[in-house]
């Protein structure tokens, strides 16, 4: 009974997901497999192996997705793990710091790199300024551009969940180990660092698979330079238009993506097991 | 009884939808795509202002357009859409895919035209040009074999990055004259653009970047179009081996009937030189009247892609040539770009 009820209210819900998103996906898996008139082909995948470019294109986006998720590890890890240590008035200021890119629409976010980062922006000029540099650092229209622009989108992904774990942790293990005559090194590693890594591992893994569909900041701050799948995807459909490919690569997105997230449940069953 | 009625009922009723269908009744209102900024003004105030004045039909602009859209239209059988721009090559690729109607040339009865933009399956209503300009006090190239030559013309470089707009600029570069561009050498084309590409800072997407990057001083040189950057003091130009393209606006496939009746008086409006040289007031594009350079002021004359000094010195888009080889092109394209 409890059950049903349970259910009824979930439905629309259900309906409104089946509908509106998957029955979509589903037909633009199909795309691929439909040529008009003859049915059932698979010329669309043979044609991305035979011409390997688009595929290249993918690793290459694999690639600076990684790259973005590292570098979001390297800033992300440490802020956290500092905001934990403030008092309650400086835990909200700092969240509020974090999430404050969240207000701001992700276009003017990239926008302002330019500005920041340009050969005329505030930084070249401060190092030139300053003698540390001759002529303008290349910052921008570059994978350097493209990885800070998504650095800078993605970094409260990372940072929330991972300040969220952090505030869990009780203090007394940390004491406890101390007691033990254990070295901060050794505290961190063997007790902090542990307890932290699962929010790690997940919001990395947020952070990946969001990277994998980044457009617009490629788009800004690649300069073109910088080929990734998704600027690829909006080639083939707006302008070509070649949905039946652009379907094909779209499936094999979605399979690594779904791989990639497969291998993490398997790592975090036999991490809590 | 009933049924005789009610045949009587739909017949009456068809023949009412219909009959002022052939006494060639209009739509008041049709929607249009086009390609949007300072382009889509000119049309409001070239032709649909013009039109709404004489006839009372409004035509209500949406924008950007792009043959996936248009694909997207005509595959979802969604008919409330009944004008499409489209660019030169692309109108062959629609035509293809059967996404746009042949015009009815005798209905629309135009006010002559070059014919190229006569076309049976779009009015070509702008020409545009893309061509090389620079940061003012940039070293002057004067073709394109200077542009590509950074050494004697040292500076950051912003090319299209669109393989249409950038492979015979490059095969210029080597030394192919203006009228043997086609068929194109493509693989000469990348050597050139491999020689170049170390100096390229930034590979456009949307025609407001490069005229921006060049105020920055990002970049030094661009291949740009023609209407961001003539009459602004910052820039200097040259049309020399530029690229005179035209658009079209196209009739969407499964159009209502009335709807293309009130088209086609858009596209009336659109052939009288006197509107094209109200929309050349808007953005320096200007229209398909061989009469139109008359009507231009004479001091401006030098910036518009079809008066006579500058019409000499372009070639004109082979759309035949990119609708049969663009994919393929492409594909080599994103291999470059991979390289970078």
């Amino acid at each position: 009974m409890t059950r049903s009820t349970g259910f009824s209210f979930i439905a629309p819900l259900l309906v409104l997901m089946v509908v509106a998103f998957n029955a979509p996906i589903v037909y633009m898996l199909g795309l691929a497999f439909w040529e008009k008139g003859r049915g059932f082909t698979l010329e669309h995948y043979e044609g991305l192996v035979e011409a390997p470019v688009y595929l290249r294109v993918l690793g290459n986006t694999m690639r600076i997705a990684l790259i973005a998720t590292l570098a979001n590890i390297v800033i992300g890890y440490p802020l956290a793990h500092w905001m934990r240590g403030l008092g309650s008035r400086g835990r909200m200021i700092a969240i509020a710091l974090v999430v404050l890119p969240f207000w701001v629409s992700i276009l003017v976010r990239t926008y302002a790199w330019i500005v920041v980062l340009g050969n005329g922006g505030i930084v070249n000029r401060a190092l030139q300024w300053s003698g540390l540099t001759d002529s303008p650092v290349s910052f921008l229209y570059n994978e350097l551009g493209v990885t800070i622009g998504m650095a800078n989108v993605l970094l409260p992904f990372l940072v929330l969940p991972l300040f969220a774990a952090m505030l869990r942790i009780d203090d007394r293990l940390l004491q406890a180990a101390a007691s033990l005559g254990a070295p901060p090194r050794t505290i961190f590693w063997k007790v902090y660092f542990p307890l932290t890594l699962p929010a790690l591992a997940a919001g990395s893994l947020l952070v990946f698979i969001l990277c994998l569909g980044f457009y617009v900041t490629p788009a800004i701050l690649g300069g073109g330079r910088v080929p990734m799948i998704s600027n690829l995807l909006d080639t083939l459909i707006n302008q070509i238009p070649r949905w039946e490919q652009a379907s094909a690569i779209s499936t094999i997105l979605l399979i690594v993506t779904l791989a990639i997230f497969a291998a993490y449940r398997r790592l975090d069953r036999k991490a809590s097991a | 009884m009933k049924r005789r009625t009610f045949v009587g009922a739909a017949t009456a009723l068809t023949g009412a939808s219909f009959l002022p269908g052939f006494a060639n009744a209009q739509s008041k209102e049709i929607r249009m795509i086009e390609s949007g900024g300072a382009s889509g003004e000119s049309i409001q105030k070239g032709y649909i202002d013009p039109l709404k004045a004489k006839t009372g039909i409004n035509v209500v602009r949406e924008s950007p357009s792009s043959l996936g859209k248009l694909r997207a239209l005509v595959e979802s059988g969604q008919t409330g859409t009944t004008l499409f721009e489209l660019g030169s090559g692309v109108v062959l690729q629609a035509k293809k895919l059967g996404l746009i109607e042949k015009l009815d040339w005798a209905a629309i009865n135009p006010a002559p035209m070059f014919p190229e933009a006569k076309n049976e399956y779009g009015f070509g209503y702008q020409y545009f040009s893309t061509i090389m300009a620079w940061r003012k006090g940039a070293k002057e190239p004067k073709n394109f074999t200077e542009f590509f030559d950074t050494k004697a013309f040292p500076g950051k470089r912003c090319l299209p990055d669109y393989p249409h707009y950038c492979l015979p600029f490059a095969v210029q570069a080597a030394g192919v004259p203006i009228d043997k561009l086609f068929p194109l050498d493509v693989d000469l084309a990348f050597k050139k653009l491999n020689e170049i590409k170390k100096d390229v800072a930034v590979w456009w997407k949307a025609g407001a970047q490069p005229p921006q990057l060049m105020k920055d001083n990002e970049v030094q040189y661009s291949i740009c179009w023609s209407g961001r950057v003539v009459g602004d003091p910052a820039f200097g130009l040259n049309f020399a081996g530029g690229k005179a393209d035209l658009s079209f606006i196209c009739v969407v496939k499964g159009s209502k009937p009335e709807d293309k009746a009130a088209a086609n008086k858009l596209f009336y409006e659109m052939s009288l030189p006197e509107n094209q040289a109200k929309a050349a007031e808007v953005i320096s594009y200007t229209g398909p009247s061989p009469t139109l350079d008359a009507l231009l002021p004479k001091d401006k004359l030098w910036q518009f892609p079809t008066s006579k000094q500058n019409k000499d010195v372009q070639y004109f888009e082979n759309a035949e040539w990119w609708a049969d080889n663009g994919e393929a092109v492409n594909k080599k394209w994103e291999a470059f770009k991979l390289s970078l």
